[in-house]
């Protein structure tokens, strides 16, 4: 069989639903897709802790804070198991954080904008992470299955994050009419980065990660999923959506909205955002400081060996 | 550095299940970071942390299921005896 021929078989059984093993053998452009895929996922848990960590010393109260804290954590902690996949695919870490910190690889859109308010904790919880629990699930038939099954905890976790941010929507929306604004400011700022959040409406032949199977769903897809799921959530409460041409067309059993300018997104995740520079500049800063903890680490490894 | 594959009982009695893995420079700091990784809602009842050298993988697919008819060993092969079972029965019928 030749090379060719390998990686169309492949390709095949992918598509056909087979599930692909760290020490199986797999194409190089699989790998590199791969990596590049779920290294980008792991920066954009790690990177994504930044924006609420802001806000653990303003939390209103002690219950808010811990339920933050516990967040970020699980972020990070997101982040580390996704980094083990990565490197079992052959990037070392070192490679991985050199990268994120210059700039060269990416992470996710909503994670460039700053956090004003305690209105932005609210809806960062309940909405992005909602917005990710949709593509985070679809990954769950991700044809390499080590990615897939770490999705299951992430999953899991992902859920608190939700009620938590729901929780805090909620109570504000049933507080005072300043309260209410202050949720009502943060969506307002929050929605176009949110129908930014699958990216493009590629489409689904064009899509060399669907090809692969790496992901499961369209990005419009995960759109429409996210419009009709969560778009009555947010007006049962009282909050109003700040794109006048937003319903659902019956006849076309989809949801219709204003133009996105994707060609913002794409500077966005290139890091020319809002809060793009200074969450990098916070990222090498703390990568710097706490280059004696690695140190101590590894270098205790070495003396106990 | 080195990699440690977790194993997880969630509930006593239950299998150690495989959730995952985590990198540490010895065994100390490996069980600190499985807990907090992979038990951190209080999951687990038991953690394996296992040397990913140490385990030994056979997925040759042709070892572990070679193309030999082995219905002998399934209870499919023993259909048959459900109908053994009624024809006695009729038979038995009759001679009463
Ligand atoms: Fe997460
Ligand atoms: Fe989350």
């Amino acid at each position: 069989m030749t090379e060719e021929q390998r990686v169309e078989e492949f390709k095949r059984a992918v598509q056909a639903g087979r599930k692909v093993e760290a020490g199986d053998w797999m194409p190089d452009e699989y790998r590199q897709r791969l990596i590049r895929f779920i290294e980008m996922h792991a920066n954009s848990e790690i990177m994504g802790a930044l924006p609420e960590r802001d806000w653990i010393l303003r939390a209103p109260t002690l219950q808010r804070k811990l339920a933050v804290t516990a967040k970020i954590q699980d972020e990070v902690g997101h982040a580390q198991l996704l980094y083990r996949l990565v490197e079992d695919l052959g990037k070392p870490r070192e490679q991985i954080f050199a990268d994120l910190i210059s700039g060269k690889s990416k992470f996710h859109n909503v994670f460039h904008y700053p956090t004003r308010s305690w209105g932005d904790v609210g809806v960062i919880a309940w909405l992005v992470d909602a917005a990710a629990v949709i593509s985070q699930s679809a990954l769950l038939k991700s044809s390499y299955a080590p990615y897939a099954r770490t999705m299951r905890r992430i999953c899991w976790e992902e859920a608190f994050h939700l009620k938590h941010g729901e929780d805090i929507v909620l109570t504000a929306m049933m507080g005072t009419a300043k309260q209410r604004a202050m949720m009502q400011e943060a969506l307002e700022r929050w929605w176009e980065p949110l129908m930014m959040f699958y990216g493009p409406p590629t489409p689904p032949e064009q899509d060399k990660d669907l090809a692969w199977g790496i992901k499961s769903r369209a990005n419009e897809d995960l759109r429409q999923d996210f419009l009709t799921k969560y778009v009555p959530r947010i007006r049962e409460i009282g909050l109003r959506i700040p794109d006048p041409k937003l319903r659902f067309d019956e006849s076309a059993g989809r949801w219709v909205y204003s133009d996105i300018d994707w060609d913002k997104l794409v500077a966005v995740a290139r890091g020319n955002g809002p809060a793009s520079q200074q969450r990098l500049g916070f990222r090498r800063l703390s990568y710097e400081e706490t280059a004696w903890v690695r140190e101590a680490i590894t270098g205790g490894a070495e003396l106990v060996a | 550095m080195q990699i440690y594959e977790v194993f997880r009982q969630e509930r006593e009695g239950d299998p150690m299940v495989h959730v995952g893995n985590v990198q540490a420079p010895g065994d100390d700091l490996a069980r600190q970071y499985a807990r907090e990784v992979y038990s951190r809602r209080g999951e687990a009842t038991r953690l394996w942390l296992v040397p990913r050298a140490a385990i030994e993988e056979i997925g040759d697919a042709y070892f572990l299921r070679p193309p030999i008819e082995r219905s002998y060993r399934m209870g499919e092969a023993y259909r048959v005896t459900v109908q053994k079972r009624r024809q006695l029965a009729q038979e038995g019928a009759h001679e009463s």
